[in-house]
């Protein structure tokens, strides 16, 4: 176990060397006049020269990657060149907001996705029918296009929630719920399309095994059935999937962040990109290689958890 | 059915919980406003007084520092950390005197050797605007409160320079502390109160109890909000999360009026060509100045202000806003639309069969305008080869690898706007076109007397629309929205107003 755990970290590592190097790569050969684009139009050409030689920028590609590396191992990502702010603290103050969205994203599929897909499949019938529609809307509509309906209806119309920032649970657990409900719905939505269908399928499956018919026959409600043994066994390929969409939703994020200008993970990516923000763009590489790797390495652990077939000997 | 009924009593529950969250939260009780809200459209670079930049992020470091003089709405100077500014006969020597009363928030006085030390910081300094003050040799405290600033040559910007991020004086015992960049320490109106800041996305300030001006403070908290997406700037103006706030463009200025907003229009940027090569030295057709002049009389500037500009600016010809000396109401309609005269003048050229210009594009400035003004130019039978040069737009325009270009360039008080676009070493005069008018006009401009000075700029301006150095289409309206509790004076030459204008209606 311990021995699966390492291999799978020291694996992870790797991964993340190779996503930075590339990452870097990317981001030097889309770079352009970064000092022009931080000065802005009005600089004279003699300060864009100095501030692209205070930033390394008139170095070779090797020696800057280098740079980064060494300091990078040591911890140091540097600061953001377009905010001053040091790296680090820009990634840890925006992951908390990320991924107030992105768990309760996950969260709210899971229970939606249980509750429709348990529904559609032992009730089959019309409850089926409206079930498969909803996944398919839900499949089909994008989820920004979503956020922007939510936003003009539930915000600017009706005033319930904000239209856009975001306030910390632990300055107010009350404007944290009116930031934050309507992108965990956006994001949601896809999620609770995949996850439901993926339910529905297995539970199906599920319900025709010869055990459930041995525990029905048993005497056994259906409820008990349902929740206790056919969801266990049908719970492993949606948790598949859920983790799948955990890492996803981080992708969403980007655009459902922008859109209610929520200071989270995706937002500054976004920006940070556009602007050429070497620092800050290799900060959010690393840091989201790090987040992808440890989530697959937790859907693992649980996956052996509720499948004793797929634990190793 | 019992279970449904119970899930929707539930959500019935908590969404009244959250609306009265909601309201609890938002703060438009009735009386005079205690809390501006602003929005800008970018972060702050630095809070560090020698890399600060300035137009869109003016309200950052107006918010924490002090300058040393002040700009009146109209542009003109006034009195401020200094209360007195003189210069010695040939404007070479600049002696400040300065208030006695004014203490950083670190409660250090506020002195002239502080004064000395942030004037030459700035010019040493990471500043875009660090230009502003090239013309400094050294920079002195004579006592506490007198500081005489040496002049390498006169500068005819620099008083209006000392009212920008110039000007401005930061504590040195800040210098040297490593979070200079996100924790100013000035004597400014506001503190940064660096908790509640969230970088990039909100910056939260409180009022300086012990402002030296406390008549400028209007408000006890100020918050700057960035909105880097149209959309969300939108839905925050909607949904009243903003007192006023700058627009990007003026796309949505029916939306915003009928949210209850009032717009402050403001003419800060001309648009049009650039014709920089005006020797001739990419393409020898741009060094014929009845090529340049044809290209002027090509353009339908009415219908290019309606269909790239949506309506909003004043079609011109001349480069010199409203408020120049040199400005000339005649001179905006110079060149009016005249495709049978353009085709005339590029004949006698020797063009009569057309010509090809090399000119660069970008989705950064929208994908419409280069086509529509390339059709213009088509019609009177010049061809537009367009390069994509995306993200390096401005770095290409500069290097230079165009003779012509499309662009919008902002309008700077006089001495600035000919040192940033006419004189030989300004930096979009990239091919360095220099004649002996031009010269001895700027010369007589930086050296002459007031009269003499305000004459050449009008030559200078007549000059340079005469010889189509550019192709101006219109002056470009900016808009500023304010909400109905929040009044502000815009500022004539800054695309932000001065925090001190911003005032609550009661």
């Amino acid at each position: 176990m311990i021995r699966f755990i390492l291999r799978r970290l020291l694996s992870g590592v790797i991964l993340i060397f190779v996503i930075s190097t590339v990452a870097y790569l990317l981001l030097y050969l889309g770079g352009g006049d970064i000092a022009r684009r931080i000065l802005g139009q009005s600089a004279t050409a003699a300060t864009v020269a100095q501030k692209a030689h205070a930033l390394g920028l008139d170095q070779p590609l090797f020696v800057q990657y280098g740079q980064w590396l060494s300091h990078a191992v040591t911890g140091s990502l540097g600061s953001s060149w377009f905010t001053s702010q040091p790296v680090t603290a820009a990634i840890t103050s925006r992951l908390s907001v990320t991924l107030s969205l992105v768990i309760g994203a996950t969260i709210i599929s899971a229970i939606v996705s249980v509750i429709l897909g348990v529904l559609a499949a032992t009730r089959r019938g019309w409850v089926d029918r409206v079930v498969q529609i909803f996944t398919i809307l839900g499949f089909a509509i994008p989820g920004f296009l979503v956020a922007l309906a939510l936003v003009t209806v539930f915000a600017i119309d009706l005033k319930i929630f904000k239209p856009t920032g975001f306030v910390q649970f632990a300055t107010s657990p009350g404007g944290w719920a009116a930031t934050v409900t309507l992108p965990i719905i956006a994001l949601a939505l896809g999620g609770i399309a995949g996850v439901t269908q993926q339910i529905r399928g297995s539970v199906i499956d599920a319900l025709r095994q010869d055990y459930v018919r041995t525990l029905r026959s048993r005497g056994l409600s259906n409820t008990r059935v349902v929740y206790k043994h056919v969801l266990r066994n049908a719970g492993g390929p949606a948790l598949a999937i859920l983790a799948v969409q955990f890492v996803g939703l981080f992708g969403g994020a980007v655009i459902i962040e922008q859109i209610f200008a929520i200071p989270g993970l995706g937002q500054v990516a976004v920006i940070a990109t556009t602007q050429g923000d070497i620092p800050l763009v290799m900060g959010l590489v690393v840091a989201t290689a790090i987040i992808v790797v440890v989530v697959n390495l937790i859907i693992d652990l649980l996956q052996g958890f509720l499948n004793p077939k797929v634990r190793l000997s | 059915m019992f279970r449904w009924k119970r899930l929707t009593a539930i959500a019935a529950v908590v969404a009244l919980g959250l609306t009265g969250c909601a309201a609890g939260g938002s703060d438009s009780s009735s009386g005079t406003p205690t809390t501006l809200t602003l929005g800008v459209l970018v972060p702050a670079t630095t809070f560090e007084a020698s890399g600060l930049n300035w137009a869109n992020e003016s309200p950052y470091g107006q918010a924490v520092y002090d300058s040393l003089l002040r700009g009146n709405p109209d542009g003109s100077i006034a009195p401020n950390l200094a209360t007195d500014y003189t210069y010695n006969a040939d404007k070479t020597v600049l002696t400040l005197k300065l208030r006695t009363d004014v203490k950083f928030t670190d409660g250090t006085a506020l002195d002239a050797s502080a004064v000395a030390q942030n004037l030459l910081r700035f010019r040493d300094g990471t500043s875009p605007n660090k230009s502003y003050l090239a013309a400094v040799a050294d920079a002195t405290a004579t006592d506490t409160s007198t500081v005489t600033i040496t002049l390498k040559a006169s500068d005819p910007s620099l008083l209006s320079n000392l009212t920008r991020n110039a000007g401005m004086v930061e504590s040195p015992a800040a210098f040297t502390k490593a979070d200079v960049a996100t924790n100013p320490v000035g004597s400014g109106p506001y503190i940064l109160d660096v908790a509640k800041t969230v970088v990039g996305t909100s910056y939260v300030f409180e009022k300086n109890p012990n402002y030296w001006k406390p008549a400028d403070v209007h408000y006890d908290n100020l918050t700057l909000s960035v909105f880097s997406d149209a959309t969300a700037l939108l839905n925050a103006i909607k949904g009243g999360q903003v007192n006023a706030t700058n627009t990007a463009s003026n796309n949505d200025l029916d939306q915003i009026t009928a949210a209850g907003f009032t717009i402050n229009p403001l003419e800060l940027n001309w648009t049009g060509l650039m014709l920089i090569d005006r020797d001739g030295t990419s393409n020898p057709a741009l060094g014929d100045v009845r090529v340049r002049q044809a290209i002027n009389y090509a353009f339908d500037t009415k219908a290019l202000l309606q269909a790239v500009g949506q309506g909003y600016g004043t079609p011109t010809s001349q480069i010199f806003p409203k408020t120049s000396v040199g400005y000339d109401p005649a001179l905006d309609s110079a060149y009016t639309y005249d495709p049978a005269k353009a085709k005339a003048l590029l004949a006698a050229a020797g063009y009569a069969n057309g010509l090809t210009l090399q000119m660069p594009s970008t989705s950064l400035l929208g994908t419409a305008v280069f086509t529509l003004y390339a059709q213009q130019l088509k019609d009177v039978g010049i061809t537009v080869n367009f390069t994509d040069a995306g993200n390096n737009y401005i770095s290409d325009v500069l290097a230079p690898k165009y003779g012509s270009y499309y662009f919008i360039l902002q309008e700077d008080p006089d001495w600035a706007l000919i040192q940033f676009s006419i004189a030989p070493t300004a930096t979009f005069n990239s091919y360095h076109t220099q004649n002996a008018t031009v010269d001895a006009l700027i010369e007589k401009i930086h050296n002459g007397s007031q009269a003499d000075s305000d004459q050449a700029v009008k030559d200078l301006n007549k000059y340079v629309v005469d010889n189509a150095w550019f192709a101006p289409w219109y002056r470009m309206q900016s808009s500023f929205a304010t909400d109905a509790h929040t009044k502000v004076t815009v500022q004539a030459d800054n695309a932000y107003p001065y925090l001190w204008n911003f005032t609550p209606i009661s």
